[in-house]
C-alpha cells in the first residue's frame, strides 16, 4: 500500500519537475527570482507565530478539482512539505456540500481545507459560520476583488464563462454574447443547468443583473430555443460532436479537446464574462491549523499557481502566465455581480429560471 | 384440538432452528429468542435508524416538530406536476421492463432458440452497461445527427427521429436499462414449472395461449411480480437517466427533484430533501405491499427441478423469433455497446471518424499510466465480493424465516430492508453519515472515513436484491419436501445441502449476481461515501465524466464490460468442470 503510493507520489513529482523545467523558460520578469523550492521561502514570510516550523501531522482536504490534478497538487506540495499528509474526498462541488452538511448534523466537519468551484457557495458557508478567517501572505499576489475581505476564503483561479462552437458548423467567430440571440443559433445552441451546476447559476446570477443584458437576455435564449442540459461536460459534448453548433461553457474545458482534434474553439464575448475563482478555505474545526494554512499558501504560491496553469487553468496570481489558447485575467472584461446579493437570491433565481424555460 | 396445535408449533419451531447444526437447534427456545432479537436489532439498527434519522430532520426546524415543510411542498404546484412525471416514468418503464422482460424469459425458457447462452449474457449486460453509457448513445443515436436521422432521410429528407429528450424517451432508456431484472427472476421461475402441468391443461383442451395465461403466467406470478417490484423501485430511484434526458424539456422526477433540494443553499436544504425523501420511501412501501398483495394467493407447486429442456418448438418460426430477438438484443445492448467501444478507441470527441483519429492511448492510460485505476477495480473487485458473500447468507437465511415462518415482524424487517435500494443513493449516503460518524452522540467509532462504511452501505442497499430472489425461490418449494426429508429422519444441516440448497441454488445465484454486478460499479452512494484510497470503480468514472474526460471513462467502462465477459466465460467453463465431475460420480 504504501510502496504504491510512494511510486505513485515519485511518478507525479517526475511529471511536475520536467514540466516546470520547460516552464521557467517563458516565465514573466518579476517573478523570476522564484527559482523551484519557493514554498518553503513563502511559509518562513508567514508573519504568524506558529507557522515558521515545518508543519506536520495530516490534513483532511475536500475538493472538486478533477483527481488527476489533486494528485499532482499534493505531490508538489509533499515536496515542500514532506511532513503533512494529505487525505484527499475528491466529488462534485454539490456532492461535497452535501457530505460537509450531514457531517456538520452528524456532529462536525471532518474536513480542515476545502477547494470548490464558486464564491457562492463559501459564502453561503461563512454565513454558516463554517470557515476560519486565514490571510496568507500570497494574497497581495491575488486581485483584491477575488478574495473574501475578512479572509474567510481566496480565489485560487480564474475560469471564464464564455462561447463555445463546433468549427465544422460555424465558420466565422462570433465576438459577442447576442450570437446565442440571433437568428443563426436558434435550436442550435445549449448551455448547463443552474439547477445541478453551481458556475452555471451564479452565470444566471451575474446575467439577470447585468445592464444591458438581464432576464430579457433569458427569456432571448430561451425564445431562441436555447437547449438546457445537465452540466458543462454535456455541452462539451454536445458541441463538440456537432448536435449543437454554439455553447456557453467553463473556458478551460474547451483548449483540451481542442488539442485532442475536437472541432471546436471559443471566443471571449466582448461585452465581458462572469467568472468562478474556485476558492481555497479553511474549515473552522481543522485541528491542524498549521498545516492546513501551509497547503492554502502552497496553492496561492508562484510554484503552486504554475502547476495549475500547467494543468490548464488561468491562474489568478498576478504575473503567471496562463495555459496556451486561454486568457489571463488582464485580457478580458469581467461581468460580476454583489456577492451577498447573488447568495441570498440564489434560490430565487434558479426558481425564476425554473419557470422561465419551464415548457 | 390443542394436541394437534402443539404439534404444529413443534414442527413450526423446528423448522425456524432448522439452518443450524443439530448441536445448536437443541439448545432451549431462549437461544433462538436471542437470536430473533439479535436480528430485530440487527434491523433495528442498520435500516430502520437511517431511515428514522431521514424522517426526523423532515419534522424538525429550530423551533421544533413542524410540519411545514411537507405542507410548503404540498402548496406548490411544481412539486404536483413533479409527482405526476414520476408516476408517469415509473409506471410506463416498469410496464416495458416487465413486458421485455417477461417475453425474453419465455422464449429462453421454454423454446428451441439457437445460442442462448449468449443470448443470456447479452441480456444481462443491458443492465451492466452504466446508465450513462446508454442515455449518451441513445441520445446521440436519435439526436439529429445521428445515424436514425441518416436513415429516417432516405425516405424524407425533413425527417426527425423522436426526441430522446422527453418523458417517452426516458422510459425507453429505463425501461431496456432495467428489464434484465424481470427476466432473471422470471426465467428461474419458468424453467421450475413442472411441465406435467401444462400437459394436463393441454390435455384437457386447453389451446397454446389458455396454456399459458390460465397455467405458465399465474404459477410465475411470484417471479415476475418480484422482478417488477425491483424494477419498480430501481426506477424510483434513478438519477442519471432523468436528469440527463429530462433537463433540457424540464421534466423532473422526485429523484431529481430531491437532488436539486440538497444541493441546494439554505438552512433548510436537507429537510426539504429529507421530507421529498420519505414520500419517495411512502410510494415504495406501497408498491411493495401491492406485489404482496398480488402473491398473496400464489402457491407453490410440486417442485419441479430446474428444467432446461426446451418446451416448444419453434420449427419454421424458429428463424424469425431468432432474427427478432438478435434484432431487438442488438439494438438494446450492442448497438450503445459499440457507441462505447468507438468512442473508446478515438483521439477526441467529436470531428471526423477515420483511422487517424483512432488510437489506443485511452486504453493505455487507463491500463498503465495511471496506478489509482487499478486499486480503484481492486477495491471494487474486493467490496462486491465481500458483498456479495454478506448478502448470499443473510439474504438466503432471511428468505427461509420469510416464506416459512411468515410474521408480522419479519414483513416489517423486510418492508425496512428495501427502503435503502429505493432512495436516491446521495440520500441513501447522507443518512449513512448521519448514522455512522457518530453512531452515540460524541463517540466516533472511525467506521466513516473508511472502507467499512462502503461495505456496510452496499450490504444494506443491496440486500432486498438477494432477498426477493430468494423469497421467490422458496415459494417454489413447497415445505412437503421439507417434511419428507424430516420424517425420513434427515437432521437440518441434511436438509438443507441435500434438499434445500440443490432446488434453491440456480435462483439466489441468480440474485447474488445481481448484488455482485451492481455493486461493482456502484455510484452514488459511494461519491458521497469513499475516501482516500477507497475510490471504486464507479467514483472512478464519475471522476472522469465531471473532469470532461469522456473517453477515459468509455474506455474504463468498456474494459468492465470486457472484465465481465471473461468472468463469465470462466464460470461457464467452471460449470461445465464440475458437471462433467458430477456425472462420473
Amino acid at each position: 500500500m504504501l510502496k504504491k503510493s510512494t511510486i505513485l507520489a515519485l511518478l507525479a513529482a517526475t511529471v511536475i519537475v520536467g514540466g516546470c523545467g520547460a516552464k521557467s523558460n517563458n516565465t514573466n520578469a518579476g517573478s523570476a527570482g522564484a527559482a523551484e523550492p519557493s514554498a518553503p521561502a513563502s511559509s518562513q514570510a508567514s508573519p504568524s507565530a506558529e507557522a515558521p516550523a515545518q508543519a506536520s501531522g495530516q490534513i483532511s482536504f475536500y475538493t472538486s478539482q478533477p483527481e488527476e490534478d489533486v494528485v499532482k497538487l499534493i505531490a508538489a506540495f509533499n515536496k515542500s512539505y514532506p511532513d503533512v499528509k494529505v487525505e484527499t474526498f475528491r466529488s462534485g462541488t454539490e456532492e461535497v456540500i452535501a457530505k460537509l452538511q450531514a457531517e456538520k448534523q452528524a456532529g462536525g466537519v471532518q474536513a480542515d481545507v476545502l477547494l470548490l468551484a464558486d464564491a457562492v457557495t463559501f459564502e453561503g458557508l461563512k454565513r454558516q459560520d463554517l470557515l476560519l478567517s486565514y490571510k496568507s501572505p500570497e494574497i497581495e499576489h491575488i486581485p483584491a476583488e477575488l478574495a473574501d475581505p475578512d479572509g474567510m476564503y481566496t480565489g485560487t483561479k480564474v475560469m471564464a464563462t464564455v462561447i463555445t462552437v463546433n468549427t465544422d458548423q460555424v465558420t466565422s467567430l462570433p465576438t459577442s454574447w447576442k450570437a446565442l440571440t440571433a437568428a443563426e443559433s436558434k435550436d442550435a445552441a445549449i448551455m448547463p443547468s443552474p439547477l445541478y451546476s453551481g458556475a452555471a447559476a451564479y452565470n444566471v446570477g451575474v446575467f439577470s443583473r447585468t445592464d444591458g443584458f438581464g432576464w430579457e437576455f433569458l427569456q432571448s435564449l430561451k425564445d431562441n430555443n436555447m437547449t438546457v442540459i445537465k452540466g458543462n461536460g454535456a455541452v462539451l459534448k454536445a458541441v463538440a460532436s456537432g448536435e449543437k453548433a454554439y455553447g456557453m461553457i467553463v473556458d478551460f474545458l474547451v483548449p483540451r479537446e481542442k488539442a485532442n482534434g475536437s472541432p471546436i474553439d471559443l471566443v471571449y464575448p466582448e461585452e465581458g464574462v462572469p467568472l468562478i475563482t474556485e476558492p481555497i478555505a479553511i474549515l473552522k474545526g481543522t485541528d491542524n491549523e498549521a498545516a492546513a494554512q501551509a497547503f492554502v499558501d502552497f496553492v496561492l504560491s508562484e510554484e503552486g499557481q504554475k502547476l495549475a496553469a500547467e494543468i490548464g487553468y488561468t491562474p489568478i496570481r498576478e504575473g503567471v502566465t496562463p495555459p496556451a489558447g486561454l486568457k489571463g485575467i488582464a485580457d478580458f472584461h469581467i461581468l460580476s455581480g454583489d456577492l451577498a446579493t447573488l447568495t441570498d437570491e440564489r434560490e430565487a433565481d434558479k426558481k425564476k429560471f425554473t419557470e422561465l424555460f419551464g415548457n | 384440538m390443542a394436541t394437534s396445535d402443539t404439534s404444529v408449533l413443534e414442527t413450526g419451531m423446528k423448522k425456524g432452528g432448522g439452518t443450524f447444526p443439530r448441536s445448536l437447534l437443541s439448545a432451549s427456545s431462549l437461544g433462538r429468542y436471542g437470536l430473533l432479537a439479535l436480528g430485530a436489532a440487527a434491523t433495528f439498527f442498520f435500516f430502520v435508524l437511517p431511515i428514522a434519522k431521514l424522517l426526523l430532520l423532515s419534522v424538525q426546524n429550530e423551533q421544533g416538530f413542524t410540519m411545514s415543510y411537507y405542507f410548503e411542498l404540498f402548496r406548490q404546484e411544481r412539486f404536483w406536476k413533479v409527482l405526476r412525471h414520476t408516476f408517469v416514468i415509473v409506471l410506463g418503464s416498469t410496464a416495458l421492463s416487465m413486458a421485455l422482460g417477461i417475453v425474453a424469459a419465455w422464449l429462453m425458457a421454454y423454446t428451441d432458440l439457437k445460442r442462448k447462452k449468449l443470448l443470456n449474457l447479452l441480456i444481462v449486460l443491458a443492465f451492466v452497461l452504466p446508465s450513462y453509457v446508454l442515455t449518451l448513445s441513445w441520445s446521440s443515436f436519435m439526436g439529429t445527427q445521428g445515424l436514425m436521422a441518416s436513415f429516417l432521410q432516405l425516405f424524407d429528407a425533413g425527417a426527425k427521429p423522436w426526441s430522446m429528450y422527453s418523458a417517452g424517451g426516458i422510459i425507453f432508456v429505463m425501461g431496456i436499462h432495467h428489464f434484465p431484472l424481470v427476466y432473471l427472476f422470471t426465467l428461474n421461475v419458468l424453467k421450475k414449472i413442472p411441465r406435467d402441468l401444462e400437459w394436463a391443461a393441454k390435455t384437457g383442451g386447453a389451446g397454446k395461449l389458455k396454456t399459458i395465461v390460465r397455467v405458465t403466467l399465474p404459477l410465475s406470478l411470484p417471479g415476475i411480480t418480484a422482478g417488477g417490484l425491483l424494477v419498480f423501485l430501481a426506477s424510483l430511484d434513478n438519477f442519471g437517466i432523468p436528469a440527463f434526458l429530462g433537463t433540457p424539456v424540464n421534466i423532473s422526477v422526485l429523484s431529481t427533484l430531491i437532488y436539486e433540494e440538497i444541493i441546494g443553499f439554505g438552512p433548510s436544504a436537507f429537510a426539504r430533501g429529507a421530507s421529498l425523501s420519505v414520500l419517495l420511501g411512502v410510494i415504495a412501501i406501497a408498491g411493495t405491499l401491492l406485489q404482496w398483495f398480488t402473491v398473496r394467493k400464489s402457491k407453490a407447486t410440486e417442485t419441479g427441478r430446474t428444467d432446461d429442456e426446451p418446451r416448444y418448438a419453434l420449427g419454421r418460426a424458429r428463424a424469425w423469433v431468432g432474427g427478432a430477438m438478435w434484432g431487438v438484443l442488438i439494438l438494446i445492448t450492442i448497438v450503445p455497446l459499440l457507441s462505447m467501444i468507438t468512442l473508446s478507441l478515438r483521439k477526441s470527441y467529436g470531428g471526423k471518424l477515420n483511422w487517424s483519429t483512432l488510437t489506443l492511448d485511452n486504453y493505455r492510460y487507463v491500463l498503465f499510466d495511471n496506478p489509482a485505476i487499478w486499486q480503484a477495480i481492486k477495491n471494487s473487485l474486493v467490496l462486491s465480493s465481500i458483498t456479495l458473500v454478506v448478502c448470499l447468507v443473510i439474504g438466503t437465511l432471511f428468505a427461509f424465516y420469510r416464506v416459512r415462518k411468515p410474521s408480522k415482524l419479519n414483513k416489517l424487517a423486510e418492508l425496512a430492508i428495501s427502503i435503502p435500494y429505493t432512495l436516491p443513493g446521495i440520500v441513501f449516503a447522507l443518512s449513512m453519515i448521519l448514522v455512522w460518524m457518530e453512531p452515540v452522540p460524541g463517540w466516533n467509532p472511525g467506521i466513516y472515513g473508511t472502507t467499512t462504511i462502503l461495505l456496510i452501505a452496499y450490504v444494506c442497499r443491496f440486500l432486498i436484491l438477494q432477498i426477493r430472489s430468494g423469497v421467490t425461490a422458496f415459494m417454489q418449494i413447497d415445505a412437503s419436501m421439507e417434511e419428507a426429508a424430516r420424517v425420513s429422519g434427515a437432521g437440518p444441516w441434511t436438509r438443507w445441502k441435500a434438499i434445500l440448497l440443490p432446488l434453491l441454488l440456480p435462483g439466489i445465484v441468480g440474485g447474488g449476481l445481481l448484488v455482485f454486478l451492481t455493486a461493482l460499479t456502484e455510484l452514488t452512494v459511494s461519491a458521497l461515501l469513499y475516501s482516500s484510497g477507497t475510490q471504486t470503480i464507479g467514483v472512478t468514472i464519475f471522476g472522469f465524466e465531471q473532469a470532461g474526460k469522456t473517453l477515459y471513462s468509455t474506455a474504463l467502462s468498456s474494459l468492465i464490460v470486457l472484465f465481465i465477459f471473461v468472468g463469465a466465460g470462466l464460470l461457464q467453463l467452471l460449470q461445465k468442470g464440475s458437471a462433467r465431475k458430477g456425472g462420473n460420480n
